[in-house]
């Protein structure tokens, strides 16, 4: 009966990586059922990753540490049993999925596995794969004309080629939209659901875990800390936030108003019985961020004239990329582009930097015209941060990257002013080490440094907060506050509704292509037909305060529950009073 | 063989890395130099011919043969395959003596952190190459021109011609992308890149003083025994299956038409083989008349 | 160093994708295209080593006249051809320029346009036959005459990893240049321009190398996951993967009519 049940087991598992001092597992016992949907949390470092590889027998084989310990995976004993043995029960999908795709065409590498494992229907097993989960491209189509989202589906289709029983994503949703990340979800619940496959992710986004999974482990320094059914699990908020793991929004507003008694809201329905209906006349604190008319008054730093942009293809055609955008920015804003994958948004940054050129209409950067000038001179005045920040390191040091545009112009008494940035942004301890080498969190922060050294009055960034966990996105937020210090305007590309609710003075609404609204929070948030129609998703707090019919939105869990406190107290003294007329 | 065994050793997996590793970056950069423009002079030209570098530096960093292999048939496949230009038997000339070069120069460093081994390993490395490549060059006129002996001056010119683009691409390009970026790389990269794959770096406990290292004798001596465990090693690495032309001739075609066309492609071969023999006899009763 | 700069920019990525992507599936509907790989092989082994051993100017002029024709049909475009030609021409033109000095004459070109015409034919069949074939037909004909599974693993690599390779190195040439200062004078024939650019070329690598190291330990994660082993592919796999390459009436009939030809050839000299 036990047998049958439990899909893994892990038993006293300690294992040491070849070369390391300490041990990345240490004495970690698990027991997952058949079936079940398990979301793996911890902060950076805690070896999540590293638990899931024991999972698939990559430890021990491929990594030949030390290794002390039983798993167990569908009867099968990883030490037992080679790689290729224990994947038929084992599908595994990587974080960077973009490099465990290994073959040209989409069909090709959806039935790669199975070729391998010799089927002779390797080809129809490919074919199903890629209707299980639901790819639109074509299986003759090249893999680098994928879209990102589309290239997640393949991986996921090479991973349930084999028919496994057990399926490990590792950050399912890190580089996508709100609604494509639904998407993902949705499907592994059905491959859960329809095909009885056990689910394991490794997920930093509680709110997706709170909708979509069963049960939760926790780990923290390589120790397993307890296995939990969800909402117990989520209602742990004070030991959560120990381990650097924020629980859902709303669960954290609740706890903020009533302590961890009884049991505490993880979702947003769950949430809208248990606070309520509020009072909605509580006036909320003006809004810090709404930037005064008087600002607009300035030069605009950024103008954009009917520009358009579109993309050759390889049938030799042009994809538009961006429509006749018209906008101006000006000094002192922080703005905000916001809208799906492929809605132009890096194409308007890379016009605004002059690497590309627009077609038609003009882009001119402090009144000069992209077009009559290098993109190296341009430098001097826009920086454009890459999504990747390994882009951004050139050299072996973050010191020298840091300075590496102060010293290729000879700027006098450099050295000084190197050292006042990486103070400020918390890298000088980290300043003789190769940025490759740095966890994500520190290669974003050095990334906004070395933008920032290069002493723009315009700064872009694309995704600054894409595949970061939720303690560290709280320091590049604030992070942000650093830079907005040293230059005129910030301009962000994201699909993080967080960031632009808690940021943005403008946000800028993209929808293929074209420019669909331009307003602030407010406008934005408050109207459900812009974002259903931009494929956007308000923040988890937004929605509720939304739902709640609250006016004006709450953009953050504290002014949430300080304006819920401030509405019961203020119900609680009218009932009060109302009782005391009557008596 | 000696020189293998001081090697440290890597499972299947991680010399697949290196290889994939190789591969990779020594195809990307043949792309490259193939679009940067070059200036000729005749024999002599400031072209980037290959950056060499790349293998040079993987080879001396980690298993060389890998390494070697990697960037050889990146070369074929991003060079020249994808760019439409394979040219079948050509490619596998340039395949061997570019790995061979590649390993042996691997093989002769010991101590990565030693810039003087670094750098004579990259210009000894790039040089084997060049030889091998001119020595191809020559023996194809040779075999291509009918009594070269007999026409004058162009034994000489061949030569030359070789002679002078052999020191044109050492000096140029062994110096410019070999030498000096393999010795900015190898220090940068050592005990960084290797634990990105997962494995030690390899260790440098054994010293040798600098006569031992640098003396000719030793240099000549690792080269024989390079090559001699290149072969070795090539083919105990490599999975060369058994040609299967397999069945499917006689599944599928089981009449005459087969035999016919096999026939014809026997007779074409019989008449080759004649050919060429008589030539040969003729070319070398000519040889021992001119003597 | 304006034109080189101008060209730089204009040599976008998504520019050299597409038109790798058309040199490998342009030619997909020739006849040549629709052989069999070994028939092609076959083809090559021996008009690409046959011609070494044959002196005899009207036989070579033959295969030439036939290796023209095979060109033409498998349509290739006349930039590969031209630039063949213009490399084949050069070297015999300066090996005659240098023999002059060691005593050559009019009598040394004979024998230098018959050692070009060799090369020709050698040239163009590699060309005719290795274009003909897409890369997967490529790579499946590899392993099907006991190539190493690691070479047919290598072009589709290749296909797949090119982009992603091309974007970031891009990504990280740019960084250089926004970042770092073009020299302000050219010098003389742009020499100063010429080795910044180069320069930073090189330097591009050693970011690349390091990123490039963490993607081959996924992919070599992913290939063990996905059963490929490093042994090689077993004789079964080979067999399953390889099972619709079939000789079939044209590709015998291609081989008689060149073996006929050749035959012909040398019956009438």
């Amino acid at each position: 009966m036990d047998e049958q049940q439990a899909v893994i087991r892990i038993d006293d598992l300690t294992f040491t990586y070849p070369g390391a001092e300490e041990p990345a597992l240490r004495n970690v016992s698990l027991s997952i059922d058949k079936g079940d949907f398990v979301a793996i949390i911890g902060g950076n470092g805690s070896a999540k990753s590293t638990l899931c590889k024991t999972m698939n027998g990559l430890i021990p084989h491929f990594y030949t540490g030390d290794y002390a310990g039983e798993v167990t995976i569908a009867g099968l004993r990883t030490d037992e049993h080679s790689v290729s043995e224990l994947s038929r029960h084992v599908g595994y999908v990587y974080q960077d999925f973009e490099n465990q795709l290994v073959r040209p065409t989409v069909l090709d590498d959806a039935s790669f596995a199975p070729l391998n494992y010799g089927m002779r229907n390797y080809k129809e097993r490919g074919m199903q794969a890629l209707a299980m989960v639901g790819l639109d491209a074509s299986p003759r189509e090249f893999i680098w004309q994928l879209s990102g989202g589309q290239k997640h589906l393949l991986a996921l289709a090479g991973a349930v080629s084999l028919g496994p029983d057990i399926l490990i994503v590792d950050e399912p949703i890190a580089q996508l939209d709100p609604c494509h990340a639904r998407e993902i979800y949705e499907l592994l619940r059905r491959f859960n659901e329809q095909h009885g496959m056990t689910i394991i992710v490794i997920e930093h986004h509680t709110e997706f875990i709170a909708d979509y999974c069963e049960h939760v482990v926790l780990m923290a320094g390589g120790r397993l800390v307890w296995k939990k059914p969800v909402h117990e699990a989520l209602n742990q908020v004070g030991e959560l936030l120990c381990h650097d793991v924020f629980p859902p929004q709303v669960t954290q507003a609740a706890h903020r108003m009533h302590g961890s008694h009884g049991r505490l809201p993880v979702t947003l329905e769950e949430a809208e019985q248990y606070f309520g209906p509020v009072n909605g006349s509580v006036p909320a604190a003006a809004d810090v961020l709404a930037v005064p008319e008087l600002i607009r008054r300035d030069q605009p730093v950024v103008t954009t004239e009917a520009a358009s942009f579109s993309y050759k293809t390889v049938e030799r055609g042009k994809k538009p990329v961006l429509r006749e955008v018209s906008l101006s920015f000006y000094p002192g804003e922080q703005v905000a582009l916001v809208g799906n994958n492929g809605a132009g948004k890096s194409s308007l940054l890379r016009l605004i930097t002059g690497v590309t050129k627009p077609e038609s209409g003009s882009v001119h950067v402090k009144g000069i015209d992209t077009r009559r000038t290098s993109p190296e001179s341009l430098a001097d005045l826009v920086t454009y941060i890459y999504q990747n920040p390994e882009d951004m390191f050139i050299e072996d040091s973050i010191r020298k990257d840091v300075e590496f545009f102060l010293k290729a112009r000879k700027v006098v008494g450099y050295q000084e002013k190197v050292d006042r940035i990486l103070s400020s942004f918390n890298l000088t301890g980290l300043q003789e080490r190769d940025g490759r080498l740095l966890s994500g969190g520190q290669q974003r922060r050095a990334s906004l440094a070395i933008g920032v050294a290069m002493d723009p009055s315009i700064i872009l960034l694309d995704e600054p907060t894409a595949s970061l966990d939720i303690a560290t996105r709280k320091d590049i937020v604030s992070m942000l506050a650093e830079v907005r210090r040293h230059v005129d305007t910030v301009i962000i590309a994201t699909h993080d509704m967080q960031l632009v609710a808690e940021w943005a003075s403008r946000i800028i609404v993209m929808h293929e292509g074209q420019v669909i609204h331009d307003g602030t929070r407010e406008s934005v948030f408050g109207d459900p037909y812009l974002l259903a129609q931009a494929g956007l998703t308000a923040p988890q707090i937004v929605e509720l305060s939304r739902r709640m019919g609250m006016q004006p939105l709450c953009y953050t869990v504290e002014e949430f529950a300080a304006r819920c406190r401030a509405g019961r107290e203020e119900e609680v003294a009218r009932n009060g009073a109302g009782a005391q007329a009557i008596g | 063989m000696s020189l293998m065994k001081q090697r440290y050793v890597l499972t299947q997996s991680q010399k697949m890395m290196v290889f994939i590793l190789s591969m990779s970056l020594y195809g990307l950069s043949n792309m490259i130099t193939e679009l940067i423009p070059e200036f000729r002079f005749g024999p002599i030209e400031l072209s980037v011919e290959y950056f060499a570098f790349i293998p040079l530096t993987l080879c001396i960093l980690f298993h060389p043969l890998y390494a070697a292999v990697g960037a050889s048939l990146g070369e074929v496949i991003f060079g020249e395959i994808m760019l439409g230009q394979f040219g079948g038997l050509g490619e596998l000339e340039k395949f061997l003596a570019f790995s061979l070069a590649m390993f042996i120069a691997g093989s002769l460093v010991r101590d990565p952190k030693n810039r003087r081994q670094v750098g004579i390993a990259a210009i000894t490395g790039v040089a084997i190459h060049q030889m091998i490549s001119s020595m191809v060059d020559i023996g194809k006129v040779w075999v291509g021109i009918e009594e070269l002996e007999a026409v004058p001056g162009l034994a000489e010119s061949v030569v030359v011609i070789e002679g002078v683009s052999f020191l044109n691409d050492v000096l140029f390009s062994g110096i410019l992308f070999a030498l000096l970026p393999t010795m900015y790389l190898v220090p940068r990269l050592y005990g960084k890149i290797e634990p990105l794959l997962g494995m030690k770096p390899r260790d440098n406990k054994m010293r040798y003083s600098i006569g031992q290292i640098l003396g000719p004798r030793v240099i000549v001596l690792s080269i024989v025994a390079a090559c001699g465990a290149f072969i070795a090693e090539f083919m105990a690495e490599s999975d060369m299956a058994l040609i299967e032309w397999d069945a499917d001739f006689v599944d599928t075609y089981g009449d005459w038409f087969i035999w016919v066309s096999i026939g014809a492609a026997a007779l074409v071969a019989l008449v080759t083989i004649l050919v060429m023999v008589s030539r040969r006899r003729n070319a070398g009763g000519k040889g021992v008349s001119h003597g | 160093m304006e034109q080189v700069r101008k060209l730089l920019d204009k040599i976008s990525v998504e520019q050299i994708k597409i038109e790798l992507l058309n040199t490998a599936y342009g030619n997909a509907n020739t006849l040549l295209a629709r052989l069999d790989p070994r028939t092609l092989f076959i083809w090559y082994l021996f008009f690409g080593i046959a011609p070494w051993f044959i002196h005899q100017e009207p036989v070579l002029l033959g295969m030439f006249v036939f290796m023209v024709i095979t060109t033409v049909m498998s349509r290739i475009s006349p930039l590969i051809i031209a630039i063949l030609c213009m490399g084949l021409l050069s070297q015999a033109g300066y090996m005659l320029v240098a023999s002059w000095f060691f005593g050559g004459n009019w009598d040394t070109i004979m024998p230098l346009a018959v050692l070009t015409l060799k090369l020709s034919v050698i040239s163009l069949a590699s060309v005719t036959a290795f274009c003909a074939m897409d890369p997967e037909k490529l790579s499946d004909g590899l392993l099907k005459v006991g190539a190493p599974a690691k070479v047919s693993f290598g072009i589709a690599y290749g296909y797949r990893m090119l982009p992603n390779l091309l974007d970031e190195y891009h990504h990280i040439f740019l960084s250089f240049r926004l970042r770092g200062k073009a020299p302000e004078k050219h010098g003389i024939l742009y020499w100063r321009s010429v080795i910044y650019f180069v320069k930073i070329a090189v330097l591009s690598f050693y970011p690349l190398l390091l990123s490039m190291a963490k993607r081959a330990r996924t992919t070599v994660e992913a290939l063990e996951t996905k059963g490929f082993s490093y042994a090689g592919y077993d004789a079964e796999v080979r067999r399953i993967k390889l099972a619709h390459l079939r000789m079939q009436g044209r590709d015998y009939l291609f081989l008689a009519v060149s073996a006929l030809y050749v035959v012909l050839l040398f019956s009438l000299t």
